[in-house]
């Protein structure tokens, strides 16, 4: 069999992306970037540490209680005026949207960025039902236009060249756009302004929902998040059920270390705090507003392998840090959130097949875990997932062969000392120079780039059973 | 469709069979919310010069521009001298029963065509449509605000009747007024105010939306290079007021 | 002699592949007073099979492990990774098990090399077998799963006839991850080619690592890169006497 027949979508995805020659100097330059401006965050901030253990126990606390909370949030969004809508699947969630769409009259949407709405692929089944999506971030409005999906968590452009984006710009709209980002920006302003002020529909994510108040809050920059929560007549945010937060007090916690996380900012540009449709007498503000709670697999972690993995706050410090995304970026993950985080969501809300290859996406390096803001054991639940992939039998037999043949080994010295001996025996056509250069099978996959140690000629066991001056 | 009912009972389910991992609670929350931001507040008022301090600096480093006059008829001049250097006269503003002053004469005798928001009478649809065009095309927003938070740069704007969220929006210079009762030093401290505005106390509007702005709007989107003013405003000015506007 | 008593988990790539560091901490130990034995039939400590997810596999190596060294006054492991598995994932692989006391016990007791000589018995003061310039490697599991930056610093800032340069990126994966190493072979080759760049960088002519699947990814590359740098073990680095 060759290489390539060998290989996985996945392993042909990576490979792909480790070519890329843009693709590689942006991705050094971003994560190291991120990675720089988070440490300088945290570094000027003593109590972060602190924070960080207590947005670990407000998460903790809160699923402990989630059905209560979530109540509480229900009752005091439709005490505001706000419709609360229940979506089991992402197919019920677009479903309940493209229904509110209709109703509404809408023939245009503001979306403002929310890795839920990309989760529950919404974009497709909104323009299916004549409703145009118009996505407002700029990283987002860029990959809409390229017609692919984001590849980090809040850099969503990261992949692309500014040549690239004035290209997309200049076919898209007709005329010519500089490769420069200040025009570019120019540009996208321009054009989503008009967006804005007369779309009938937007439609957001949501980073947090206070419970107490039935508040539901976006963190942005760009400041499209407000104009699409108050210009257009109908709001609708979705939301994953793990994203309540009890009460103000809470909230205030991991906005300080949220933004910290994601870009080194103290917080980002804007925190808009949504509290229902509009008010009496205010000039602005939506008419309706829909909260659509998503469960898409969520629910079925509370008590599940996963939990820890509820408490995301999406924030991306885990993608800068991990070496296997720092390689091969966001797409080649295949599916919507990538990076260490990702692999887990993807096992949440696709089941646990689908990360077969993805679960062994990483050395267990532990960096992801170090820079999480609310401390997710993330190599610990990949380890769970291998081991359900193998109590599952999902992983190829000859591997759980190999494995098994591996631990009978290992638990009989005998037959360990004897696959020592095996592989001193084995190994000598191979052996130059005291080095191994060249091995066949899957041992090759280790030679193509790096030498390997020959099996000694008697192992540290084996002189200390023979030499006397050794055990002297 | 899934409703309500059988949504929070699989809820209720998976909480019942999960084993409790560790012992965990949420944030304390203040008993007497209202009376513990009386307790900041006056602790707050005998050291302001060092909040306005810590403010002007994080302020600055989010690319806001603070300035710093004696009494509120000096802000007309502030405000003329931004509106020249951009050039500008198109300004609307917060009503003046949400700015705590009327700077509407002022402003116009120095060249500025000044749009105020209305307070609470009722808008028609028609009326509405023009106003929001008007803020579209208007240069400079002027608002007051609520809460400036020294630990970030932050001016925190509720919205309400007279305080629409486009003025500080829509205008690419947002220009925001204030005096030492707005300061407060930390992310902790208003969220004692939230819980107040929520709880026992009462917020400074009506509205249904609260906004933190930190700075002009933003973005690295595009090859990682900082540009502002994508979407909401290129330039966030403050204007500090030494005397307290209220009087 | 001290009194102290000490058994080498000499672990598997150890004795497979680098006998000669096991050899090395056996004489460094003697030299401080250190009673050495190496309790016969060991194999591995289970990690691989951890890792991979076959933990009913792993937990059948780990009682072993547990028999086999529950007489020990202390365990010195040459590798971070080791170490790790016995005082972190032992005692929840064996709970509910008999073993599981055994478990806790020998968790407590057992010490990577370098947090054995500075922690343990205090000694930090070395002359380096191999002078000049050398540096460092943060191993990912002596890193962040025992907590451990500063031992191995201490001595080799210290080392008589070394000097220690930063690494940068010393705390950056370098590519092994056990079956991640020929799972994801390319992914793998290219955080390697990574960390050498660094290391290239540092102008050292020695890279010093405490864990032996370190050495044996960080090594391979040199050497198919016929680099002049050598990787060692940090206990190579010190036994003066090879």
């Amino acid at each position: 069999m060759s290489d390539a027949e060998l290989a996985t979508p996945f392993r042909q995805r990576a490979g792909g992306a480790m070519k890329d020659a843009f693709l590689q100097e942006a991705l050094t330059i971003a994560t190291t970037k991120f990675i720089g401006l988070r440490r300088e965050a945290f570094a000027g901030f003593p109590e972060g540490e602190a924070l960080r253990d207590q947005a670990r126990a407000i998460k903790e606390a809160t699923l402990q209680q989630l059905d209560h909370h979530l109540e509480t949030l229900i009752g005091n969004v439709e005490r505001l005026g706000g419709h609360v809508h229940y979506a089991a699947t992402q197919a019920e969630a677009r479903s309940i949207i493209v229904d509110i769409a209709r109703r509404s009259g809408a023939r245009m949407a503001v979306k403002s960025k929310s890795m839920a709405t990309e989760e529950i692929h919404l974009n497709e089944a909104l323009e299916a039902a004549g409703v145009t999506p118009v996505e407002t971030d700029l990283g987002e409005y860029i990959i809409q236009l390229a017609h692919e999906r984001p590849s980090h968590i809040i850099a969503p452009a990261i992949h692309k060249t500014k040549g690239q984006v004035a290209e997309l710009f200049t076919r898209a709209l007709g005329r010519p756009a500089e490769p420069d980002p200040e025009a570019l920006t120019r540009i996208a302003r321009g054009e989503l302004r008009e967006k804005f002020l007369q779309a009938d529909l937007g439609i957001t994510g949501a980073n947090f929902a206070v419970a107490d108040t039935g508040t539901v809050v976006l963190v942005t920059n760009e400041g499209n998040g407000r104009m699409v929560t108050s210009l257009p007549r109908v709001h609708v945010a979705v939301m994953g059920v793990e994203k309540v937060v009890p009460s103000f007090s809470d909230l205030m916690v991991f906005l300080a270390i949220l933004a910290k996380s994601a870009t080194g900012q103290k917080l980002s540009v804007y925190t808009s705090m949504v509290q229902g449709p509009r008010r009496a007498g205010e000039l602005e503000g939506p008419e309706e507003f829909h909260l659509v709670l998503l469960d898409g697999g969520r629910i079925a972690q509370i008590d599940g392998p996963l939990r820890e993995a509820l408490s995301c706050l999406r924030c991306g410090a885990c993608l800068n840090v991990c070496p296997v995304y720092r390689q091969i970026g966001g797409h080649a993950y295949g599916y919507t959130y990538p990076g260490p985080i990702g692999i887990l969501l993807t096992a949440m809300l696709e089941g646990t097949p689908a990360v077969r290859d993805l679960a062994h996406a990483s050395s267990l390096c532990g960096a992801c875990a170090d820079a999480c803001p609310v401390r997710i054991d993330i190599p610990r639940m990949l380890i769970e997932l291998r081991r359900e992939i193998d109590d599952q039998k999902i992983a190829p037999w000859t591997e759980r062969i190999a494995f098994k043949l591996l631990a009978r080994m290992l638990q009989s010295p005998r037959l360990y000392r004897i696959s020592a001996k095996a592989g001193r025996l084995l190994q000598r056509p191979f052996t130059r120079d005291g080095g191994i250069r060249r091995l066949p099978l899957v041992f090759g996959e280790w030679t193509r780039t790096r030498d390997l140690p020959p099996v000694a000629a008697r192992t540290f066991q084996e002189r200390w059973a023979s030499d006397r001056d050794l055990r002297a | 469709m899934t409703t309500r009912v059988e949504f929070l009972e699989r809820i209720r389910e998976r909480v019942r069979r999960a084993p409790q991992r560790f012992q965990a609670s949420p944030t304390r929350r203040p008993a007497h919310p209202a009376a513990e931001v009386e307790t900041i507040r006056r602790e707050l008022a005998e050291r302001w010069p060092e909040t306005l301090e810590a403010f002007r600096r994080e302020f600055a480093a989010v690319a806001g521009v603070l300035h710093h006059v004696a009494s509120v008829d000096m802000v007309p001049a502030v405000v003329s001298r931004i509106a020249q250097e951009h050039r500008a006269r198109e300004l609307v503003s917060w009503h003046p029963g949400a700015l705590g002053v009327d700077l509407g004469s002022a402003l116009a005798t120095r060249g500025l065509d000044v749009h105020q928001m209305p307070g609470t009478e009722r808008i028609g649809a028609a009326e509405a449509e023009r106003l929001r065009a008007l803020v579209a095309r208007a240069a400079l927003g002027l608002t007051g605000v609520d809460l400036a938070i020294a630990e970030t740069g932050t001016l925190v704007l509720v919205s309400g009747p007279g305080r629409p969220r486009s003025t500080s929006l829509l205008p690419p210079c947002h220009i925001a007024v204030f005096d030492r009762t707005a300061l407060v030093e930390s992310l902790r401290q208003v969220g004692v105010f939230l819980e107040a505005w929520h709880g026992d106390g009462r917020p400074p509007a009506g509205g249904a939306s609260i906004n933190f702005i930190t700075g002009p709007s933003r973005t690295a989107d595009i090859e990682l290079t900082l540009t502002r003013g994508v979407h909401g405003p290129k330039e966030v000015h403050a204007i500090f007021v030494e005397q307290p506007i209220g009087g | 002699m001290t009194g102290r008593r000490a058994s080498l988990m000499v672990t598997c790539l150890g004795d497979l592949f680098f006998p000669e560091v096991g050899v090395s901490i056996v004489r460094l130990l003697r030299r401080l007073d250190v009673a050495v034995d190496v309790p016969a039939g060991q194999t591995c400590c289970g990690l691989p099979l951890f890792n991979s997810g076959y933990h009913a596999d792993a937990a059948a190596v780990a009682r072993r492990t547990v028999e086999l060294f529950q007489h020990s006054e202390h365990v010195v492991v040459p590798s971070g990774s080791c170490a790790w598995m016995i005082k972190h994932e032992y005692p929840g692989l064996l709970s509910g098990t008999p073993l599981a006391r055994a478990a806790g016990e020998l968790a407590s007791r057992t010490h990577e090399f370098s947090q054995f000589i500075v922690r343990v018995l205090g000694v930090t003061e070395f002359t380096a077998a191999v002078p000049g310039r050398l540096t460092y490697h943060d191993s990912c599991h002596l890193l962040r799963g025992l907590h451990e930056s500063q031992s191995p610093r201490t001595i080799l800032g210290r080392l008589k006839g070394a000097e220690l340069v930063p690494l940068p990126g010393a705390d950056e994966c370098c590519g092994f991850g056990g079956s991640f190493a020929v799972r994801l072979p390319e992914v793998s080759s290219q955080i390697l080619a990574k960390k050498l760049a660094n290391v290239e960088s540092t102008g050292a002519g020695c890279l010093v690592a405490c864990d032996a699947g370190c050495l044996m990814q960080m090594g391979g590359g040199l050497k198919r890169a016929k680099s002049r740098v050598r990787a060692l073990h940090l206990a190579e680095l010190l036994d003066g006497s090879r």
